[in-house]
């Protein structure tokens, strides 16, 4: 079985700082993925150098392979003493893991990592170690499909403190309320921005901290082959469809040319629904053997602008989105389902199309900025031009 | 029965076809014609340059422009339905 390695993470601003004292790093070369969360001391500017030096330099020497010891030396050496407090400190949890889900996780100081395995949160089994001085937690990982390693900084726990609540809510109440708002098959960037958006509910929507929340999950991989617009070569048509159709994974089309042209080839027929469920996005199609039938050029519009929030890394909204229109049901597929995206784009031009904001260039904008997204969400993406 | 079949591709999107198709699937209820005309939808026809909404009534070709929808009733499917 192929499996995946999927990150996400969501980040609270103190309230009044326009710089984020977290900060997450991540590096993925396919086979290994290296995810590092860093909280600077203090807040605003300060905090934020010292965090990107420490995500910066551990993501950068873990994932080259430098053993833990050296990589905390150098960041001891490196960061600026602040002038208050006399103090060079930032804090961090790192993750390195492979594929198979074997790896490492080490923590300093932030709160504890949470394993969820089976859907129920829990604890690593992490081993204390002494580095120059200071207490670092180190777990060996051994994770199975649809785990998930939760790290977050302390605006997590103390979220509410002094407002809503009189401590903030304690390490088992944040693990409660992930139990009872998991749901399987859910997303690392999902999960993140779960347990962000409680502590910002926590906090009335004004953090009094820096709040960070970042997830990896390991997941099985789910492939999605997307056609949108008939290739060039008209006569070829059954060529360009049939390798379209033949590869593993789920199937979409977007287009009504194209989705008429799949439909002629599997002998079926394209039934257009009726239904608005949003007044900007026209509405599906059904082609049997085709999972998702949506038009063309307007629904990928709506979709690119649904991709740059669910990229925002401050953007709260639910992550899985319950709209029946066709970008939402796109977006879900693509962003929450798919690990490897597989793109057919169609140039054949639509004379009747040029001029108008739904013309050639601009579906071809689309899917460039729309791959550069899928991208940035960790997806493998493939495009081939037709 | 009359079939009413409106175009909700992106040209006709763009033209207004979801107020074309509210203003019918309104004016077919208001008028009780609910048994005698069946409303669909179809993706692209290919006729995105005509000036309106393409609309085929029956397979017979109409390009309807939104303000023009209640006319288009009158004129075209409440004729046909008698």
């Amino acid at each position: 079985m192929e499996l995946f390695l999927e990150t996400g993470f969501t980040s609270l601003n103190k309230k009044g700082e326009e710089l984020c004292g977290d900060k997450v790093e991540q590096f993925s070369d396919g086979e290994t993925t290296t995810l590092v969360l860093a909280d600077g001391l203090g807040s605003g500017v300060k905090a934020n150098i010292l965090a990107t030096l420490t995500s910066k330099i551990l993501c950068t020497m873990v994932s080259n392979g430098v053993g833990i010891e050296e990589c905390i030396e150098t960041v001891v050496q490196t960061l600026p003493v602040c002038k208050v407090r006399q103090v060079a400190y930032a804090t961090f949890s790192v993750v390195h893991i492979n594929r198979e889900g074997k790896g490492w996780l080490f923590e300093f100081d932030n709160p504890e990592a949470i394993y969820i395995h089976n859907g129920k949160c829990g604890n690593f089994d992490r081993k204390e170690y002494n580095i120059l001085g200071k207490k670092v937690y180190a777990t060996r990982l051994s994770l199975s499909p649809d785990d998930y390693i939760v790290l977050m900084s302390d605006g997590v726990i103390h979220a509410g403190i002094g407002m809503l609540l009189n401590f903030g809510w304690l390490r088992d109440d944040v693990m409660e309320h992930l139990d009872k708002n998991f749901f399987e098959g859910m997303t690392a960037r999902g999960v993140a921005c779960l347990l962000a958006g409680a502590c910002n509910d926590l906090y009335v929507g004004e953090p009094g901290d820096d709040t960070t929340v970042a997830a990896l999950r390991i997941r099985k991989v789910s492939k999605v082959r997307l056609m949108v617009g008939p290739p060039v070569e008209r006569d070829r048509d059954d060529f360009y469809i049939s390798r379209f159709l033949e590869g593993e994974g789920k199937k979409i089309v977007c287009g009504g040319t194209s989705s008429q042209i799949v439909a002629r080839h599997l002998g079926e027929k394209v039934s257009a629904s009726f239904e608005f469920p949003d007044k900007d996005v026209p509405p599906i199609g059904y082609i049997k053997g085709i999972d998702l039938t949506t038009e063309g050029v307007l629904t990928l519009r709506k979709l690119l602008e649904l991709s740059e929030a669910y990229l925002s890394s401050s953007d709260l909204t639910p992550k899985r989105s319950k709209k029946r229109d066709g970008a939402s049901l796109l977006a879900n597929m693509l962003f929450e389902e798919a690990t490897h995206v597989t793109f057919f784009v169609g140039q054949s031009i639509n004379a009747a199309h040029q001029g108008l904001p739904i013309d050639i260039t601009m579906k071809l904008k689309l899917v460039e900025s729309l791959t550069d997204n899928l991208r940035k969400m960790g997806k493998v993406v493939e495009v081939n031009y037709d | 029965m009359v079939k009413v079949t409106v175009c909700i591709g992106s040209s006709c999107h763009l033209k207004g076809s979801r107020q074309v198709v509210e203003e019918l699937q309104y004016l077919i209820n208001k008028n009780d014609l609910g048994e005698s005309v069946d409303l669909g939808g179809t993706f692209c026809m290919g006729r995105c340059g005509e000036n309106g909404v393409s609309v085929t009534v029956d397979g017979d070709y109409y390009a309807v422009k939104p303000e023009s929808v209640l006319d288009f009733f009158n004129d075209v499917i409440v004729k046909k339905v008698k």
